[in-house]
C-alpha cells in the first residue's frame, strides 16, 4: 500500500516539477554560497598579502621614527568564515569580514564596512537559507494543500472511508510519503553541498541539518492542521499561503521594526562625533591635561613623564587614545543595546520556526548580529594589545630595525559556537506538537461525525 | 466595444469582490497593515529626521567654533557628511536600511559611508521590511489575484459563461469589463494611500511641487501596474479550465513575479558582473598612487622632480625661499592626484554596480513588479542612484574642503617654521556647509526610463493580447 502511494506520488506532474525546482534552485544556491565562501577566503588572503608588503615598504621609508611608522601601518585581523557560511550567508555579506587596524583612535577605524551593492543586499542572497525557509514550505504546501479536499472533491474519500476501518490512516500513509520525499530531497542537497562546497560532516553541519529538517516538519504540522479542517482546496491553499506570508513577510519585517524602535541606537552617529572632538580638540589645549588623563588610563607609562618639545610622538599618541576615552560612554551604550537586540530577537524567535530556523542557523554559521559583535569586540582587544605592544617602543622611539616586522602576520578571530540543541530544536518539537495535536483531534471528530 | 456591458461586468466584478467573508477578512487585514506601516514608517522618518538634524547641526557649529590653527589641523579634523532622508522615504523605504548614514570626509583619505540599520541588524531584516510600498506592490496584487481568479474560470464551471456569451457579450467586454472592476477594487486602497501622502508630506511641511511631482506620478504608474496585474488575473482565469487551476497559475505567477524573479536577476546580475572586495579596491588604488608617485617617500622620483622644477621657475635654490608655502603646494598636488586616482575607480565601481542593476532592470520587461519597485523607490529617494548622489556630493565636498585648507596653507602660512603656523578661526566660516541636493523628480524618471517602458509595454502587450486573441478563447 505504501509503495504504491508512493508511486502515485511520483506520477503526478506537480510533484515532480515541484521537486525539479527545488533540486534546481537549490543547487544553483549552493554555488552562490561558495561564491561568496571564496570571496571571503580571497580577501583574507589578499589582505595578508598586502599587509606584508605594506609593512615592508613603510618600514624602509621610516627608519628614523618609530611614531611615524606607527602613524602609517595597519595590523590585519579576520573573521574567519566557517564553510557553513556557504549555507546561510547571513548579514557577512554587509560587515567585513576583516578588519585592517592602525593603533591610532579605534572608533572611525572600526565601522568600516565592506563594499557591496545596496541594490543586491535589498534583493536578499539566493543562498540555501533562502530555498529553505521560503521555498521549501512553498513546495510542502502544494504537495499537501488537498490531501484530503482532492479525494472529497472526486468522491473517492467515500471510497476509502468505506473500504477501510481506519481512513485516518490513508491520510498519514499520504502524508508519510510526501515527508519521505520532501526529507529526500533536502537530504540530497545537503550532501551536494558537503562535497561542492565542501562543507565538513562535523556536529555543526548536523545540528543545521537537524533545523532544516525540524523547520520541515513543522511546515508538514501546519499543513496537516489546514488539512484537517477539511475546508475544500481553494480555502485551503490561500489560508496556507496566508500563513506562509505572515511567517516569512510580516511577522519577520514587524519584529524587526520592532527591535529597531527599541533599541535605537542614536549612539552610533554619537561615537563618530564624539570621538572626533574628544581627539582634535586636544590639539587646541595645554598637552599637560592630555598626558594627565593619558597617564591615569595607563599608569605603567607615567615615567615619560613631560616631554619638553611643541610636538612629541607621546602627547600624539595620547590625543588619539582620548579620543576613543571620550567616545566610550556612548560606543557601551551602543554595544549594550545592540546585544539587547540581538538577544530580544532570539528570544522572539522561538516563537516562530521560519524567524527561529534562520536565526540558528544563521548563529552556527557564525553569519548573525552576535558574531559581528564579537568580531568587533575582540577587534578592540587586537587593537589595544597592538598599543601596548608599540606604545613602548615609540616612547622610547627605539630603533625601527630593533622589532622583527615579519612576525606582524594576519591574526584570526573564530567564534566559538556552543551547540544548545534543546534551544535549538525545543521550538520546533512544540510546533510540530501543537499542530499534530490539533489536527490528529479535528481529524477524530470528524470521522467520528462521519460514522 | 459596449459602454454600457463593459460597465455592467465592472460593477459586477467590483461588488462581488466585496461579497464573501474571506474577502472582507483579506481588505481588513490589508487595510489595517497599510495603517501599521504608515504610522511605522512615519515614526522611524521623524526619528531620524530628528537625529540627523541635530548631529548635522553641531558637526557644523563645531566647525565653526574650531580657534585659530593650521589650515591642515582643520583639513584633517574634517567633516561629518550626513545624508538626509527623504521625505517620501516613509512611503517606501527602499534601500535605507542598508546605506550607511555618514561619512567622514577628512584630507588624503576617502572613508566609506558607516552606521548602515543593516550593519547593525540581526539578520532578521533580511526578510524585508513592511512599508506602505511594500504592501501596495506585493500584497495588493495577490489579493487582487484571489479575488479574480475564478471571474471568468467560475462563469465557466458553473455555466454562466456560456449564457453570458449566447445573449451577445462578446469576449472583450468580459475581459475588459471584469479587469476593470478589479482595477476599482486597487483603486480602493490605491486613492485613500495616495490622499494620506499628501495629507501627511502637508503636515510635515514638505509638499513641494517636486514631492508633489513624485506623488502625482506614482499614482499613474501604481494604477498602471494594478491595470496589467488585473488583466493578468482576468486572462489567466479566461484560459483556465477550472477556477483551482487559475489560482494555482495566479499564485505560481505571484511567486515568480515577486519572489523568485527579482532575487534571481539580481543573482545573475553579481555573477555576470563579478565586483572587487573592499581590500581589492582599495590595494588597486594604491598600487596606482605609488607608481605615480609616493608623497610619503623622501626620495620619490615623482615629489623630487616636481619640487625641483618649481624651485627652478622661481629661481630659487630652497623652499625656504620660496613667496607661498611649499608643503601645501605638494599636498594640493597630491591631493588632485589621489582623488584624481580615488574618483576613477570608484567610477569602475558604480559602473559594474550599475551593471549589475541593469540586468534586473532590464527584466522588468518580464517581471513588471521590478519596473514598479525600480520607480517607486527611486521616486521616494530611496533607490541606488539617490544613494550615489549623495556619496558623490559628500566626495565633491571633501575635495573642494582638502582644498580650499591647501589654498589657505599656500598663502597664508609661512615657510619659516619658527613663523606663527596657525591663522585666524574666522577663516573656517569661508566654506559653505554641506547642502546636499537630492536629484530632481525628472531627473529621476529620466534614470528609470527602462522601467517605465517596460510597464508601458505590458499593458499595451495585454491590451493586444485580449484583442487579437479574445475570440479563441473557449467558453466550456
Amino acid at each position: 500500500m505504501f509503495r504504491l502511494q508512493f508511486i502515485s506520488f511520483l506520477r503526478s506532474r506537480l510533484a515532480i516539477a515541484g521537486l525539479m525546482i527545488i533540486l534546481l534552485t537549490g543547487c544553483i544556491s549552493i554555488f552562490t554560497g561558495r561564491q561568496h565562501l571564496k570571496k571571503q577566503q580571497q580577501s583574507v588572503a589578499m589582505t595578508e598579502l598586502q599587509q606584508q608588503q605594506h609593512i615592508q615598504r613603510n618600514v624602509q621609508f621610516f627608519q628614523k621614527e618609530m611614531g611615524l611608522l606607527l602613524y602609517y601601518l595597519r595590523f590585519g585581523l579576520a573573521n574567519e568564515t566557517s564553510a557553513l557560511n556557504a549555507l546561510s550567508m547571513g548579514q557577512r555579506d554587509v560587515n567585513s569580514g576583516v578588519q585592517s587596524l592602525t593603533i591610532r583612535g579605534l572608533e572611525n577605524q572600526r565601522y568600516d564596512t565592506d563594499l557591496f551593492n545596496p541594490a543586491s543586499l535589498l534583493a536578499g542572497n539566493l543562498d540555501f537559507n533562502f530555498v529553505l525557509i521560503y521555498l521549501f514550505p512553498l513546495l510542502i504546501v502544494a504537495f499537501t494543500y488537498n490531501l484530503l479536499s482532492e479525494e472529497k472533491e472526486l468522491g473517492t474519500w467515500k471510497l476509502v472511508s468505506a473500504q477501510s476501518s481506519r481512513p485516518v490512516r490513508v491520510l498519514w500513509q499520504k502524508l508519510l510519503v510526501r515527508i519521505a520525499v520532501v526529507a529526500g530531497a533536502l537530504v540530497t542537497l545537503l550532501m551536494f553541498a558537503a562535497v561542492v562546497v565542501p562543507v565538513p560532516i562535523d556536529a555543526a553541519f548536523f545540528a543545521a541539518a537537524m533545523i532544516a529538517l525540524m523547520y520541515l516538519l513543522s511546515w508538514f504540522a501546519i499543513s496537516g492542521w489546514i488539512v484537517s479542517l477539511g475546508k475544500n482546496s481553494n480555502v485551503s491553499a490561500a489560508a496556507l499561503l496566508g500563513i506562509w506570508i505572515m511567517l516569512v513577510f510580516v511577522v519577520p519585517g514587524a519584529v524587526n521594526n520592532f527591535l529597531v524602535k527599541k533599541y535605537a541606537v542614536p549612539e552610533a552617529m554619537a561615537t563618530v562625533v564624539e570621538q572626533r572632538e574628544g581627539y582634535h580638540e586636544k590639539w587646541d589645549m595645554d598637552q599637560q591635561p592630555t598626558l594627565d588623563k593619558f597617564y591615569r588610563h595607563y599608569p605603567q607609562f607615567k615615567k615619560y613623564g613631560q616631554p619638553d618639545s611643541s610636538f612629541s610622538w607621546l602627547w600624539y599618541y595620547a590625543m588619539q587614545q582620548l579620543g576613543d576615552d571620550d567616545a566610550r560612554e556612548h560606543t557601551d551604550a551602543m554595544y549594550r543595546k545592540l546585544h539587547q537586540r540581538e538577544d530580544a530577537s532570539a528570544s522572539i524567535a522561538r516563537w516562530f520556526p521560519s524567524l527561529h530556523a534562520q536565526h540558528q542557523l544563521n548563529s552556527i554559521a557564525g553569519s548573525g548580529l552576535r558574531n559581528q559583535l564579537l568580531f568587533l569586540q575582540r577587534a578592540a582587544a587586537f587593537h589595544e594589545q597592538k598599543r601596548l605592544f608599540f606604545y613602548p617602543l615609540i616612547f622610547d622611539n627605539a630603533p625601527v630595525k630593533s622589532v622583527d616586522w615579519h612576525r606582524f602576520g594576519m591574526e584570526y578571530f573564530s567564534e566559538e559556537v556552543n551547540l544548545n540543541w534543546l534551544n535549538m530544536l525545543l521550538p520546533f518539537v512544540l510546533t510540530i506538537g501543537l499542530f499534530t495535536g490539533l489536527a490528529w483531534w479535528r481529524l477524530r471528530k470528524s470521522i467520528s461525525s462521519l460514522q | 466595444m459596449r459602454k454600457n456591458t463593459l460597465f455592467l461586468f465592472a460593477r459586477q466584478g467590483f461588488s462581488k469582490a466585496f461579497a464573501g467573508r474571506a474577502n472582507k477578512v483579506l481588505m481588513c487585514v490589508l487595510s489595517m497593515l497599510i495603517v501599521y506601516a504608515t504610522w511605522n514608517g512615519l515614526s522611524a522618518y521623524t526619528q531620524q529626521t530628528a537625529i540627523r538634524k541635530t548631529y548635522e547641526r553641531e558637526v557644523r557649529h563645531n566647525w565653526e567654533k574650531m580657534p585659530d590653527k593650521h589650515p591642515h589641523r582643520m583639513a584633517h579634523y574634517g567633516y561629518l557628511a550626513i545624508r538626509p532622508k527623504h521625505p517620501l522615504s516613509f512611503f517606501d523605504l527602499g534601500m535605507e536600511s542598508y546605506t550607511g548614514n555618514i561619512i567622514f570626509l577628512e584630507a588624503h583619505k576617502q572613508n566609506s559611508a558607516n552606521f548602515s540599520e543593516a550593519g547593525m541588524s540581526t539578520g532578521l531584516l533580511r526578510f524585508g521590511e513592511i512599508s506602505i510600498a511594500m504592501i501596495l506592490q506585493v500584497l495588493l496584487p495577490l489579493v487582487l489575484f484571489f479575488i479574480g481568479f475564478s471571474t471568468i474560470a467560475g462563469d465557466r464551471e458553473n455555466g454562466t459563461l456560456k449564457i453570458l456569451l449566447s445573449q451577445g457579450a462578446s469576449w472583450k467586454e468580459i475581459i475588459f469589463g471584469k479587469s476593470i472592476g478589479l482595477l476599482a477594487v486597487a483603486m480602493v486602497f490605491l486613492l485613500p494611500v495616495i490622499a494620506l501622502l499628501l495629507v501627511v508630506c502637508m503636515a510635515i511641511g514638505e509638499a513641494s511641487a517636486d514631492v508633489l511631482s513624485r506623488i502625482g506620478w506614482l499614482m499613474l504608474f501604481f494604477l498602471l501596474y494594478y491595470a496589467i496585474v488585473s488583466l493578468v488575473a482576468v486572462l489567466i482565469s479566461g484560459i483556465s479550465r477550472t477556477a483551482k487551476l487559475s489560482l494555482v497559475s495566479l499564485i505560481g505567477i505571484w511567486l515568480l513575479f515577486t519572489i523568485i524573479t527579482p532575487r534571481t536577476t539580481q543573482a545573475i546580475g553579481g555573477w555576470l558582473h563579478p565586483a572587487p572586495s573592499r581590500i581589492a579596491f582599495e590595494s588597486g588604488i594604491e598600487k596606482e598612487l605609488i607608481k605615480k608617485g609616493d608623497s610619503h617617500d623622501p626620495d620619490d622620483p615623482y615629489y623630487k622632480a616636481l619640487k625641483d622644477s618649481v624651485l627652478r621657475a622661481n629661481q630659487v635654490d630652497s623652499v625656504q625661499q620660496l613667496s607661498f608655502n611649499y608643503s601645501g603646494f605638494q599636498m594640493r598636488e597630491g591631493e588632485r592626484i589621489s582623488a584624481e586616482i580615488y574618483n576613477r575607480h570608484l567610477k569602475n565601481l558604480m559602473q559594474i554596480y550599475s551593471q549589475q542593476n541593469r540586468v534586473s532592470a532590464i527584466s522588468s520587461f518580464i517581471d513588471p513588479f521590478i519596473a514598479l519597485r525600480n520607480i517607486s523607490m527611486a521616486s521616494s529617494g530611496t533607490d541606488f542612484i539617490s544613494y550615489t548622489h549623495f556619496q558623490q556630493q559628500a566626495e565633491d565636498y571633501r575635495y573642494r574642503l582638502a582644498q580650499h585648507m591647501n589654498e589657505l596653507q599656500i598663502k597664508l602660512i609661512s615657510n619659516d617654521k619658527k613663523a606663527s603656523q596657525q591663522i585666524s578661526r574666522e577663516f573656517w566660516k569661508s566654506l559653505p556647509a554641506l547642502d546636499f541636493r537630492p536629484l530632481s523628480h525628472s531627473e529621476v524618471l529620466r534614470q528609470e526610463w527602462i522601467s517605465v517602458s517596460a510597464l508601458l509595454g505590458w499593458v499595451l502587450g495585454l491590451t493586444l493580447v485580449v484583442l487579437i486573441f479574445s475570440g479563441k478563447f473557449k467558453s466550456v
